[in-house]
């Protein structure tokens, strides 16, 4: 995976697409817990959410970068 | 500031303790609490600009300032279209500079047109929508006019402006959502339950008689801006963890139940404080409204329209039997008929407000969201003057030929944006001026005596902790909180040092004396351009309720109506909150004229949309001519009061042409009420009802202008 897209020859580094990516994936997932209740049942909801979030963009970076 | 305890000192010691603790936490501490988390998330903003070797780490530093609100719904809402505004600015930034490289004069007209726009949009839009706005305006501002003479930089201050700003915010949302979090969604739970527990409250006093009509008029105005308030608590806790987007939908279902009931409650009002005390009106009436109020006061709603039915046949029972002239008639026909809408609108009120508070999810057909009004005066003025302040600071700065006045145009811009959505423009910018004054010495004596000093971060923090810290403490009184922001905004950008530090003493005295000068000019600029024309200005308002009323004549209507009334019905509370803003906690007597027109407007927009669905309905061929005709000429008595001052002789002729065709219409619908079938007979009932409040809110306001 290239460390940098040229998008109409701007150099953009590839975690941006990859952190705007997992915002997407991790508003779909937080659609779905707060529609299961689940955030009601934990102490800290917002800190679930951002663990969530650094657990996704950790992962897809991870991935893309093997 | 010591909070004043109930609990006496004799008490045994440990449990007075953690009272008195629970008590300090509640006030002293939640602020201290917000100035350690905001300066927190400052320091952790720099540290990570300097980390990453950004270029102007200030701005990071200083979105986290701009950003420091007090819970963490605001936080991300407020995030969000910042990141929004400053996206869209910077490339409004690019496109001006492509269009005119180097071509100062044009670029300038380019970008005040640019700013005039956004900000006009600003004034159109509520709470952080309309910041986005201002913010799309500025930005570009920010970054076209140092790109003047390098028109080849302008991308790359483009992109770490975007940068910074986006870590400023990546960093506070971070923080403010984690760190001793305040949920706005539980502040939003509790402004539901106390708004229903009030609403309840108001509705008994009035049907008990125990309120002053002023009073319930200064009601009624609370309450236009407690809507207006919900539904920016609403669009704040939207961000928030855990909060089911099904709650969203409920909270705006509550607003508009409440609006419903609040209009059918004070056309009702109106109608019994109409009636004639000599009347047989009052007692054939009595028993409903003890029903209504005694069913209030229990708080069962549910049953109440089921309930209502025995009353409602023993009124009507004894109106038969008393043989009363038609003026009685009418008058008990219509208030039943209110009695038993406001019945039925107060059970679904209390059904949905069982919902929310039960934090039940129920099923709510098709929200509508809130739909804001800005009279269109305002609207312009403030594009036009921000537009002409840029032009303004522009001239002096470019033609003049004098450097240093590039901060001060920019500055001039970001404050005249900004305090354009604000009732007291001036009161705002004066305060931030202050901040400024306050801060500018501060500042200068902790850069070059302190920072100076520093070697590493530690010490930095250490050396300009204390100036934030009372910034941050400042922005928490909200009587103070202009003065905070001024402080935090200019502090900020002075104190943080780039990375490869230079300490210049001169450049940063005419960087100071630059921005100052900028919020002098936009001081100046707002006391001379167009000063009356700010937000909920009562003249504006007036017309734009004028305007509105004619509106729901002239609007298109679909369907059963239900559209047009909710957007009639939002826009003119909007205007009532933005009447309320402006007036502050005691209204003069000439907002409370402004606030009875109003009212009586929205009783008879009521009337007049409803009018409308029946007449596209199949009606009577005579009734459907007769009652547009007496709908025609209300329109015209509209018209002929919406433009240009209250002339009483000019609006007599159409009032008294209009109360003449509502009478014909009346006759008209009697007449053909015997022979009509059931289901228009009942549709035949709710017209005449219409027509009367319509007559009686025209006789009102006819009273006022009588010479």
């Amino acid at each position: 995976m290239p460390r940098e897209l040229s998008v109409l020859g701007v150099l953009i580094p590839t975690i941006l697409p990859v952190f705007l990516a997992s915002l997407l994936l991790q508003g779909a997932l937080d659609w779905v817990l707060s529609h299961a209740g689940v955030y009601r049942r934990l102490w800290h909801p917002a800190l679930a959410r951002l663990s969530l979030l650094v657990c996704i963009f950790g992962g897809l970076t991870a991935w893309l970068y093997r | 500031m010591a909070p004043q305890s109930t609990i006496s000192p004799s008490a045994s010691g440990a449990p007075w303790l953690r009272a008195q603790f629970r008590l300090w936490a509640r006030s002293d501490g939640e602020r201290l609490i917000f100035v350690a988390r905001s300066a927190f998330a400052a320091f952790l903003a720099l540290w990570l600009a300097f980390r990453l070797g950004l270029d102007s780490p200030a701005t990071a530093m200083t979105t986290t300032f701009i950003l420091a609100l007090p819970s963490s719904g605001m936080v991300l809402e407020k995030a969000f279209y910042r990141l929004l505004g400053t996206v869209v600015g910077c490339g409004a930034a690019l496109l001006l500079i492509a269009l005119f490289p180097q071509q100062a004069p044009v670029l300038l007209a380019g970008l005040a047109a640019w700013v005039g726009l956004c900000t006009a949009g600003a004034a159109m839009h509520r709470n952080q929508q309309s910041y986005s706005f201002v913010l799309a305006g500025y930005t570009a501002c920010m970054i076209a006019v140092p790109a003047l003479e390098h028109p080849a930089g302008v991308f790359a201050s483009a992109v770490t402006r975007a940068t910074e700003v986006g870590l400023g915010v990546i960093v506070a949302a971070v923080v403010h959502d984690v760190l001793f979090p305040r949920p706005h969604s539980r502040n939003v739970q509790r402004t539901v339950q106390a708004r229903y527990e009030s609403f309840l409250a108001f509705c008994r006093q009035v049907l008990e008689h125990r309120l002053p009509p002023q009073e319930a008029e200064l009601t009624h105005l609370r309450f236009a801006a407690d809507i207006a308030a919900l539904e920016s608590g609403r669009a704040a806790a939207f961000f928030e963890t855990g909060h089911a987007r099904g709650h969203s939908r409920q909270l705006h279902a509550f607003n508009g139940a409440f609006m419903t009931a609040l209009t059918t409650f004070y056309t009702l009002h109106r109608l019994l404080h109409r009636a004639d005390p000599d009347s047989p009106v009052p007692a054939l009436v009595a028993p409903l409204r003890t029903m209504l109020a005694d069913a209030l006061a229990s708080g069962r709603l549910e049953e109440l329209p089921a309930a209502l039915a025995t009353p409602v046949a023993d009124a009507r029972a004894a109106l038969a039997a008393l043989d009363a002239g038609r003026a009685t008639t009418i008058d008990v026909e219509t208030a039943i008929e209110l009695a038993e809408r406001f019945a039925a609108q107060l059970a679904a009120f209390s059904a949905i407000y069982r919902g929310l508070a039960q934090a039940g999810r129920q099923q709510v057909s098709e929200p509508r969201a809130y739909a804001p009004k800005t009279p269109p005066g305002i609207v312009a003025a403030s594009g036009v003057r921000a537009a002409l302040a840029l032009v303004a600071a522009a001239t002096l700065w470019y033609w003049l030929a004098w450097g240093q006045l590039a901060i001060a145009l920019v500055m001039t811009t970001v404050f005249c944006a900004l305090a354009s959505s604000s009732p007291r423009p001036t009161v705002m910018v004066k305060q931030v001026m202050t901040g400024f004054l306050v801060a500018a010495p501060l500042t200068f004596a902790i850069e070059f005596l302190l920072v100076i000093r520093a070697s590493g971060f530690p010490m930095l923090v250490l050396a300009a902790l204390p100036l934030f810290a009372l910034a941050l403490w400042l922005m928490t009184d909200p009587k103070r909180a202009g003065i905070g922001i001024g402080m935090a905004m200019f502090s900020s950008q002075f104190i943080a040092p780039v990375n490869q530090m230079h300490y210049d003493p001169m450049a940063v005295a005419n960087g100071m004396l630059g921005q100052t000068i900028g919020v002098l000019l936009a001081l100046v600029i707002f006391t001379v351009l167009l000063p009356e024309h700010t937000m909920g200005n009562r003249e504006h308002v007036r017309a734009a309720l004028w305007r509105e009323a004619l509106g729901a004549y002239r609007a298109r209507l679909r369907g059963d109506g239900a559209a047009l009334r909710h957007r009639f019905d939002n826009r003119v509370r909007d205007l009532l909150s933005q009447l309320n803003a402006a007036a502050g906690p005691t209204p003069p007597l000439e907002t409370r004229v402004v606030v009875r027109e109003g009212l009586t407007l929205l009783e008879l927009g009521h009337a007049v949309i409803e009018l409308r669905t029946l007449n596209a309905a199949s009606l009577d061929p005579a009734v459907r001519d007769s009652l547009a005709a007496a709908l025609r000429r209300v329109a015209a008595y509209l018209s002929v009061r919406r433009s240009g001052a209250p002339v009483p002789s000019a609006s007599a002729a159409p009032c008294a042409a209009a109360v003449a065709a509502l009478l014909d219409a009346g006759r008209a619908i009697r007449a053909a009420l015997p022979a009509a079938p059931p289901d228009q007979a009942t549709r035949m009932q709710v017209a005449l009802a219409d027509l009367h409040a319509i007559y009686t809110s025209l006789l009102d306001q006819g009273e006022r202008h009588a010479p």
